[in-house]
C-alpha cells in the first residue's frame, strides 16, 4: 500500500512536471539542464582513467624500442625502426624510420603500407600542421612526401603529431638505442614503467574527490531550481485535498522527472563533450572520443543515484516548508540550526585520516577507502557548516544603508538558500587549497632542480662521432638566433687497451671552449691539461704521468669495442683547476686543444655543442633543431630549463587545473541560474520598489551584498577547511607543513571572481526586471 | 488647458504597448486633498494612466503637469526623486518586502530619502499606530494577514507625507470587510494629511470613498462629475 501510494504520488508529480504548462516545462528544463551538466561532467571525469588506459594500450601496441640486451637477428619477419623524434614549438613530434627486412616484416598499427624512403605517412594533426603556414619550419625538418595518414589505432591521441618515413641503410646503426630491429610492435616497451608511488596515488584520489564532490553538490542544487514557484503550485493541490506528505511526494515526483530528463540530457551532453574533447589538446594530452568510456557499472550507478538523490534532496528541502491551502505558503520561522551534527562530519573525516598520519611515501600504500571517505566527509562538512555559520553571522549583522539592510534581512530570512548557492564554490576552493598545499609540499620530492647554468647556454646538441665537430659548430654559428657556440669532443681514456683499471674523461676544444670548463694558466693550440678538483675524479692525478702511454677509447671485455688509440702523456702537460661548466658540473680528466689529439682518435669521440641563444628571435629553438636535424637526423637537441619536473607529478597537476576550471565554470553557471530565478521571483516587488523611488543603484548593491556576504563567509570557511585538510595530507605524506599563502589567496580570489562575474552577469536582467512592466497585471 | 489650482493634471495622454493603445487622449486633473477614483473595466487603461501620472512610465505623447512642472520631460532620476519625496503608492498585493519587518517596510521610503534609521522607524511607528497596525511592528509580511499587510502598505505610502497618494486596486485582494476598513483608514489619513489620492478601482463601493470619479474606457477618460 505504502509503495503503491509512493509510486502513485511520485508518478503524479512527474506528470505535473510535464503537463504544468510553460512554467512547469521551464522548471523541468532548468532542472534537467542543471542535472545534465553535472551528469555529463561526472561521466567525463570518470571516463578519464579509461581514456588514459586506452592511451597506454595504444602506446604499448606500437612500442618498438625494447631497450633489451638481446639482439634480434635479421629475418624476413624483421623491420628496422629508427627513432627520429623531435620537438616543434614545445609540442612533441613522434617520428620513426621504417625499413622492412623481409616480406613478413610487421607493420606498425594504423599503417597499411611501408612508406618508401623520401615518403611518409602522417597523423591527421601533423598533416594539418604541415599544410598550414604554422608548420613551415617543421616542414624543413621532415621534407618527405606525404603518401598517407596513420589510422586511429596507431595514435595515442587525436591531436598527436606523428609520422613514419621510409628508412635506408639502418642495419649498420641497429644498436638498440637509435635504431632497433624488431619482429612485433607490441613487444616493445614504450618506457620503463616504475609504477606510481603511494603519494602520487594519494594525490590522484584527492584530486578526484575534490573535483567530483562539488559536482554532486551542484546536482543537489539543480534539483531545487524553481522551488518557490513549485511550492505555490503545490498549495493549490492542498486546497483540493492533498495532505502534506502527499504534497511532498508529488514535489519529489516533479524533481524525479527533472532528474530523469537530466540523465537523458547528461548522456547527450556527454556525447557532445566527448566529441569536443576529441578535438582539443590539454597540456599536450589529447584523446580520441572513443577513449572516453565510463565503465558500465559507474554509468549504472549514476543512472540510479541521481534520480534517488533528487527525491531525497526534495523531501529534505521541504521538511521545514509548510504548504497550506488557499495558495499561502508559510515558511515557518526557521528552527535554530544545530551545530553538533554539522561538526561531526569534518571531525569524522579527520578521524578517518588520522591513522595514516606520518606514513610517508616509504611506508606502504594509503588505504584508499579511508582517504576517499575522510576527504569527502571533510568537504561535505563545509556544506553542512556553511548554513550554520551564515545564519550565526548574519543574525549578528547590524543594519547600515538601505541596500545593506535589504541584503542582510534577506539573508536572515533565507540564509540556507544563500549558503546553498555558495556551497559548491566553497567546497571546490577548500579542496583546491588543500591540493595546492599538498602539491607545494611534495614538489621538492618530484621536481629536481636543474644544475645547468642558463646564463651560459640554453641548448645542448650531441653530434655523432662520424661528423666533424668543427663543421657542425660552424653550421650552428651560421644559424639565426645563435649568439655563441661552445663545441667539445668528448670521450674516455684508460691505462690499458682493454678493460682499463683506471680511466678518465677527455674533452677536446679550442682555448675559448676549454676556458668554460677550467681556469687555464695559459693556452695555445697543442696544449694538453690535466684537471684538478673535478667531481668524482680520483684517477686523473694517477694517470697524468709524463711519458706514460694511455689509450683513448679503450675496449671492454663485455664486447664493447673501442678505437684504442695510444697516446703518450706529454712532458709539457699543464695542470688546470676545474671550474663549474655550463652543465653545472666540475669535470675531471684531460683537456686537449685540437692539434694535441692524435689524428686517429677523432672518430672515437662524440661531439657536444652548447649554444647560447638570442631568445628574442622567434622560433629560435626550432631554427637550431632544423640545423641539428641536417647534421644528424637522430639527434634530439635538448632545451635547458630551470627545473625538471617528474612527468607523473606534472600530469596530476595538469588534471587538477583542467578539472578545477570545468567545475568552477559549472558552479558559476548554477549560481547564475539560481540568481536569475530569485530575481524572477521578485520581479513584481522590484518594480514596486522602483515605483516608489528606490534607486537602481540601491537594489543592485543589495544584490551584490546578498552574494558577497555568504561568499565571503564561504571562502573564509573553505580557507580554514582547506588549510586543515592540506595540513593533514602533508602530515600523511610526512612532509613538513608549510602554508603556501599565495595559492590560498589565488584560489579564494578565483572563487570570488566567479561570484563577481555571476553578479555582473545578473545585473542586466536585474535592471530589466526593475522596469515598471512588472506592475502590469493585465 | 490645466484646470485652475490643479496639483496634478494630464492632457491628451497617449501610450501604446505594441499594437494596443492603452491610453488614447486621456485627460486628468486632481486638486490638493481631493480623492479621485479612476474607474473602468479590466484592460481599459486605468493602471497605465496611474503609472503615467506617477512618472513610473513616460507617455508616448501628451503633457503631465505636477505643481506646474512638466513631468514628461523630466529625467528618470528626477522622476524617481519625485516619487520618493512627493508621492506615495499602494498596490493590490501590498508589495511589502518579505524579508523586512513591518516597521522596516514602513520606514523604507524615509530611509531611501536619507532619514536615519532611528528617526525613520520612529515616524513609521506613529503612522502604524494611526493605521492600527503598530502591534505588528516586529513581524514579517509572511506572518500577517492580507488586510493587515494592506494597512501596513498604506502606512508605508503615507509615511513621507506625500502630496499625492496613488492607490492601484488597494482592496482588490481583500474581503469586503477588510477592504472597507482599509479604505476608511486610507481616505481618513490622506485627508488629514491634505494628500490628494488617485484611486484606481473597478469596484463602485470603493469608488464611493472618492470626491470625484473618472471613467476610463478604451484609453479615453470621462470626468463623471462634469457630466453629472
Amino acid at each position: 500500500m505504502r509503495v503503491r501510494q509512493w509510486s502513485r504520488d511520485l508518478g503524479m508529480g512527474a506528470k505535473f512536471a510535464f503537463t504544468g504548462g510553460r512554467e512547469g516545462w521551464s522548471r523541468v528544463l532548468l532542472t534537467a539542464v542543471g542535472v545534465g551538466l553535472g551528469v555529463a561532467l561526472l561521466l567525463l571525469t570518470t571516463a578519464i582513467p579509461s581514456a588514459l588506459a586506452a592511451r597506454d594500450d595504444r602506446a604499448h601496441a606500437r612500442g618498438d624500442f625494447t631497450y633489451s640486451e638481446m639482439k634480434t637477428p635479421k629475418g624476413d619477419n624483421t623491420v628496422l625502426v629508427g627513432k627520429v623524434d623531435t620537438t616543434y614549438r614545445q609540442r612533441d613530434v613522434r617520428g620513426r624510420e621504417l625499413q622492412p627486412e623481409g616480406v613478413r616484416a610487421p607493420l606498425p598499427p594504423g599503417v597499411t603500407k611501408f612508406p618508401e624512403p623520401g615518403e611518409m605517412v602522417v597523423s591527421p594533426a601533423l598533416k594539418e600542421l604541415l599544410e598550414s603556414g604554422d608548420g613551415k619550419l617543421l616542414r624543413e625538418r621532415v621534407p618527405y612526401r606525404v603518401v598517407g595518414t596513420i589510422g586511429e589505432s596507431g595514435l595515442i591521441g587525436s591531436q598527436e603529431l606523428a609520422y613514419y618515413t621510409g628508412g635506408k641503410q639502418l642495419a649498420s646503426k641497429a644498436d638498440g638505442g637509435r635504431v632497433a630491429r624488431i619482429t612485433d610492435f607490441s613487444e616493445g616497451e614504450t618506457y620503463p614503467s616504475d609504477g606510481l608511488d603511494p603519494v602520487l596515488i594519494l594525490l590522484i584520489l584527492v584530486v578526484f574527490v575534490v573535483l567530483l564532490t562539488p559536482v554532486a553538490i551542484f546536482i543537489a542544487a539543480a534539483v531545487r531550481f524553481g522551488g518557490e514557484r513549485r511550492d505555490r503550485r503545490l498549495a493549490a493541490l492542498r486546497l483540493v485535498g492533498s495532505d502534506s506528505h502527499m504534497t511532498r511526494r508529488i514535489a519529489a515526483g516533479e524533481a524525479l522527472a527533472g532528474s530523469a530528463l537530466g540523465l537523458v540530457f547528461g548522456a547527450a551532453f556527454f556525447l557532445v563533450g566527448r566529441e569536443i574533447a576529441g578535438s582539443v589538446e590539454f597540456f599536450g594530452v589529447s584523446v580520441f572520443p572513443s577513449y572516453l568510456n565510463p565503465s558500465p557499472a559507474l554509468a549504472a550507478l549514476v543512472a540510479v543515484t541521481v534520480p534517488v538523490a533528487a527525491v531525497l534532496v526534495t523531501l529534505f528541502a521541504l521538511r521545514r516548508v509548510v504548504i497550506e491551502p488557499l495558495g499561502v505558503v508559510r515558511t515557518a520561522k526557521p528552527a535554530r540550526r544545530r551545530l553538533w551534527w554539522r561538526l561531526l562530519l569534518p571531525l569524522g573525516g579527520l578521524a578517518m585520516l588520522y591513522p595514516m598520519m606520518g606514513q610517508g611515501k616509504n611506508n606502504g600504500e594509503f588505504n584508499e577507502y579511508l582517504v576517499t571517505g575522510g576527504v569527502v566527509l571533510l568537504l561535505i562538512g563545509v556544506t553542512a557548516l556553511l548554513p550554520w555559520i551564515v545564519d550565526a553571522v548574519v543574525a549578528r549583522l547590524g543594519s547600515g544603508s538601505v541596500s545593506w539592510q535589504l541584503a542582510v534581512r534577506r539573508l536572515q530570512l533565507s540564509g540556507g538558500t544563500a549558503a546553498r548557492m555558495v556551497n559548491g564554490i566553497a567546497v571546490a576552493v577548500a579542496g583546491a587549497i588543500a591540493l595546492q598545499m599538498l602539491f607545494s609540499g611534495v614538489q621538492s620530492q618530484y621536481t629536481e632542480p636543474s644544475p645547468q647554468d642558463l646564463s651560459r647556454a640554453q641548448m645542448q646538441v650531441t653530434v655523432p662521432s662520424a661528423t666533424p665537430l668543427a663543421s657542425a659548430a660552424e653550421q650552428f654559428t651560421r644559424t639565426k638566433g645563435v649568439r655563441d657556440v661552445m663545441a667539445f669532443s668528448e670521450g674516455w681514456l684508460g691505462d690499458r687497451r682493454k678493460d682499463p683499471n683506471r680511466s678518465s674523461s677527455v674533452a677536446v676544444g679550442d682555448c675559448a671552449a676549454l676556458r668554460e670548463v677550467a681556469a687555464l694558466p695559459s693556452c695555445r693550440d697543442g696544449d694538453v691539461f690535466a684537471l684538478q678538483g673535478g667531481e668524482y675524479d680520483t684517477d686523473t692525478p694517477k694517470l697524468a704521468d709524463s711519458g706514460r702511454t694511455l689509450y683513448i677509447d679503450p675496449g671492454y671485455d663485455d664486447g664493447e669495442r673501442g678505437k684504442q688509440v695510444a697516446w703518450t702523456v706529454p712532458r709539457a702537460l699543464k695542470q688546470a683547476e676545474s671550474r663549474t661548466d655550463p652543465t653545472g658540473t666540475k669535470r675531471g680528466g684531460f683537456l686537449f686543444t685540437p692539434s694535441a689529439l692524435p689524428a686517429k682518435a677523432g672518430p672515437a669521440l662524440r661531439g657536444q655543442v652548447y649554444l647560447k641563444l638570442d631568445s628574442s628571435v622567434p622560433d629560435v629553438y626550432d631554427l637550431v633543431r632544423n640545423t641539428a636535424a641536417k647534421i644528424d637526423r637522430y639527434g634530439d637537441p635538448m632545451v635547458w630549463t630551470s627545473g625538471e619536473r617528474s612527468d607523473a607529478y606534472s600530469s596530476i597537476r595538469t588534471g587538477l587545473f583542467v578539472g578545477a576550471a570545468c567545475v568552477l565554470a559549472l558552479i558559476g553557471a548554477s549560481l547564475l541560474v539560481s540568481q536569475l530565478e530569485q530575481l524572477r521571483e521578485r520581479k513584481r516587488l522590484l518594480s514596486a520598489l522602483v515605483a516608489f523611488g528606490t534607486r537602481r543603484r540601491t537594489l543592485s548593491l543589495s544584490v551584490l551584498w546578498q552574494t558577497a556576504v555568504p561568499v565571503g563567509l564561504g571562502l573564509a570557511l573553505s580557507a580554514v577547511v582547506g588549510l586543515t585538510l592540506g595540513t593533514v595530507l602533508l602530515k600523511m605524506t610526512d612532509v613538513p607543513v608549510s602554508v603556501d599563502w599565495a595559492s590560498v589567496l589565488s584560489m579564494t580570489g578565483i572563487g570570488a571572481l566567479v561570484v563577481l562575474a555571476v553578479t555582473l552577469l545578473s545585473l542586466p536582467p536585474l535592471l530589466r526586471m526593475m522596469r515598471p512592466d512588472g506592475l502590469r497585471t493585465e | 488647458m490645466t484646470p485652475a489650482g490643479a496639483l496634478l493634471a494630464a492632457h491628451d495622454l497617449r501610450k501604446a504597448y505594441g499594437p494596443t493603445n492603452a491610453l488614447d487622449g486621456a485627460e486628468f486633473s486632481i486638486h490638493p486633498g481631493e480623492v479621485v477614483a479612476v474607474m473602468g473595466p479590466s484592460g481599459s487603461g486605468k493602471s497605465t494612466l496611474l503609472h503615467c501620472l506617477a512618472g513610473i512610465v513616460p507617455p508616448d505623447s501628451g503633457s503631465i503637469l505636477y505643481n506646474g512642472h512638466e513631468m514628461a520631460t523630466m529625467s528618470d532620476a528626477r522622476r524617481s526623486a519625485l516619487r520618493r519625496s512627493e508621492f506615495g503608492f499602494v498596490f493590490q498585493f501590498g508589495q511589502l518586502v518579505p524579508e523586512l519587518t513591518c516597521v522596516e517596510n514602513v520606514a523604507l521610503p524615509l530611509r531611501l530619502n536619507g532619514t536615519s534609521r532611528k528617526e525613520a522607524e520612529r515616524t513609521a511607528l506613529s503612522w502604524m499606530e494611526r493605521l492600527e497596525v503598530d502591534g505588528l511592528r516586529g513581524k514579517r509580511p509572511g506572518e500577517i494577514s492580507g488586510g493587515q499587510g494592506q494597512r501596513v502598505a498604506v502606512a508605508r505610502a503615507l509615511v513621507t507625507n506625500p502630496r499625492v497618494l496613488f492607490a492601484d486596486e488597494p482592496t482588490g485582494a481583500l474581503d469586503s470587510l477588510n477592504g472597507e476598513r482599509v479604505m476608511e483608514l486610507l481616505t481618513e489619513a490622506a485627508r488629514s494629511a491634505n494628500a490628494a489620492v488617485v484611486l484606481v478601482t473597478h469596484e463602485a463601493r470603493v469608488a464611493a470613498y472618492s470626491d470625484r470619479e473618472i471613467v476610463v474606457r478604451d484609453g479615453k477618460s470621462r470626468d463623471m462629475e462634469r457630466i453629472v
